[in-house]
């Protein structure tokens, strides 16, 4: 079991988070400036000014220094060690069974001689994860694993970290604002607002509450659709909203199939005629309803069949395309643009 | 003027510079970390002091050696009973002289250099279970090494050239005390000028090794 109640003040943003994490693996979610990676680098003992407890398996560790605290930690650049190779980095903590099996594990092998200037940001990451699991912590923090790390090997990465804690016998605390990776791999979620500990649990129970949905908007993502799977193509899935309306969205393999959906407004493009070939993998007509200016964006909310949806675009594309209520207008979606955030089991 | 002149000139130069960079790089390192890694109160005075050598006129630094150094001060009198002698008038003068002057050049890019480590990769080599010392010996102190090599060649090589202060505190006496600044300054007052060009050529010699090597030795760390 793992506990803390921390208390920090900056200038204006205050920590008070409390939370109990149950499950060997567990997420910190929340949107940028939350205080996510605030909590994980005081569990690190890297944050002096944070106070209160922290506990593991019922061991205080606040007070004893970060080399003391046998924690894992993995930040959100990596920081490799740029004047090590990649063996010298994974084998800093010293050379163990361990780290050959995160070195096989993490397909470093073909890497070792290198150095971190001629890695790619998801090579760098990868051995980040390899060097802290070699050190044999009692507790790993990873703060934004996948942020830096292509989509296929982010599929390749993600049985592995979700692995660590059965295989390795080390629980895992993943900071991230990606619902989908928090489903993949945690079975406890902390949810953070504004410094707060606004909700906790299962995830599958968490994320669609309104905490969690909060923390969503926050984030951007307005658009909001319970789907169903209808097929699965090529890295695709065809999804049906629950008012009938379709959608493409790109997967990787492995991931569980959504049941809940989102797509931030700023990803959507508008015309305002109808288009030709596009890569887009979603061309919905739709019909704008209103015009609600903020600044120098407008949200413009669309109905298409009986599903809503909100798109954020400039005042400038909004004079361009002469956008009015009751006027018709095409949204074009990405289908990497479609993020699931809530799964069937 | 002979060759073996000549070379002892030079070795007794490279000696002064060589103990003055050390004698300077050792306090130059810890305060040039000091300044990097923590704040602390009167910071910007530590650092305006730091920096005096730098602008004071050798001369006068020189002056102010001369009455630390002396007889009448606590040192002078430590010196006296220890060896027999005050330091003064001796190559031990003329290296702490040097190291003066050297001081701020090493510690400023000491602190330069420190300052480039980011703190992150100390603290994740203090989470893999790293100790302070630990830290410092693995992660700042490799990383910073290109510019403590060069702070520590500045340093080389205004200690070969200082002349002010060493002119002070060493004197002149030869094969005693004269480097070869002080010995070309002699040579011209004796009207004999192409020893003086000798002596300046030699110096050229001790200044470029030493740089070229340490750049050769940066571009193969590089790769």
């Amino acid at each position: 079991m793992i506990s803390f109640d921390l208390r920090a003040d900056y200038p204006g943003f205050r920590l008070e988070a409390a939370a109990q994490l149950n499950g060997a693996a567990t997420a910190i979610f929340g949107a940028s400036g939350s205080g996510k990676t605030t909590v994980l680098e005081a569990m690190a003992g890297l944050r002096p000014e944070v106070k209160g407890p922290i506990s593991i398996g019922g061991l205080r560790i606040e007070e004893l220094l970060p080399e003391a605290r046998f924690i894992g930690w993995v930040p959100q650049d990596a920081s490799l060690f740029p004047h090590l190779t990649v063996r010298g980095n994974v084998e800093f903590a010293g050379r163990s069974d361990v780290s050959e099996v995160a070195i096989d594990a993490l397909e470093l092998r073909p890497l070792l001689d290198r150095r971190s200037p001629e890695l790619s940001g998801g090579e760098r990451q990868r051995v980040a994860i390899a060097r802290a699991v070699a050190a044999k912590p009692a507790l790993l923090l990873l703060d934004e694993p996948l942020a830096a790390v292509d989509r296929p090997m982010r599929a390749r990465i993600i049985p592995y970290l979700a692995s660590i804690p059965d295989r390795l016998q080390i629980p895992v605390v993943v900071v991230t604002h990606d619902p989908h990776e928090v489903l993949a791999l945690a079975s406890h979620i902390v949810v953070l607002d504004r410094g707060r500990v606004v909700a906790q649990g299962d995830p599958r129970d968490i994320l669609g509450s309104p905490a969690a949905l909060g923390v969503l908007e926050t984030l951007g993502a307005e658009n909001l659709f319970e789907v169903k799977v209808l097929a699965r193509s090529a890295g695709v899935l065809s999804l049906e909203t629950a008012r009938g309306g379709r959608l493409e969205m790109a997967v990787v393999a492995g991931f569980p199939e959504p049941a809940r959906v989102a797509v931030r407004a700023e990803d959507i493009l508008l015309t305002a005629s109808e288009p030709g070939l596009v890569s887009a993998q979603n061309v919905i007509p739709a019909g704008v309803s209103t015009l609600e200016t903020l600044g120098e964006h407008v949200y413009v909310r669309l109905e298409s069949g009986t599903d809503r949806w909100v798109a954020k675009v400039t005042s400038r594309a909004v004079a361009k395309l002469e956008l009015a209520a009751g006027k018709r207008a095409w949204m074009l979606v990405k289908a990497h643009a479609i993020h699931a955030f809530d799964t069937r089991a | 003027m002979t060759a073996a002149e000549t070379v002892g000139i030079a070795l007794l130069t490279l000696r002064v510079a060589l103990v003055a960079t050390v004698f300077a790089g050792i306090p130059a390192l810890a305060i040039g970390y000091a300044l990097a890694r923590f704040r602390f109160p009167g910071k910007p005075l530590v650092q305006t002091i730091v920096a005096l050598p730098m602008v004071l006129p050798p001369v006068a630094i020189g002056l102010a050696l001369l009455e630390i150094l002396s007889i009448k001060s606590p040192i002078g009198r430590a010196c006296e009973a220890l060896f027999g002698q005050t330091l003064i008038l001796t190559w031990w003068a003329a290296a702490l002289a040097s190291s003066v002057v050297a001081f701020p050049l090493i510690a400023r890019a000491a602190e330069q250099a420190f300052a480039a480590v980011p703190v992150r990769l100390e603290n994740v080599a203090r989470t893999l279970g790293c100790s302070r010392p630990g830290v410092f010996r693995r992660v700042t102190l490799p990383l910073a090494a290109r510019g403590l090599l060069y702070g520590g060649l500045f340093g080389f090589a205004r200690a070969l050239g200082e002349f002010g202060a060493t002119a002070m505190v060493a004197g002149r006496i030869p094969g005693e005390t004269e480097t070869l600044a002080l010995a070309i300054y002699g040579r011209i007052e004796m009207f004999r000028e192409g020893e003086a060009w000798i002596l300046a050529g030699v110096s050229l010699l001790l200044a470029l090794v030493p740089t070229a090597a340490a750049e050769v030795f940066l571009r193969r760390g590089e790769r």
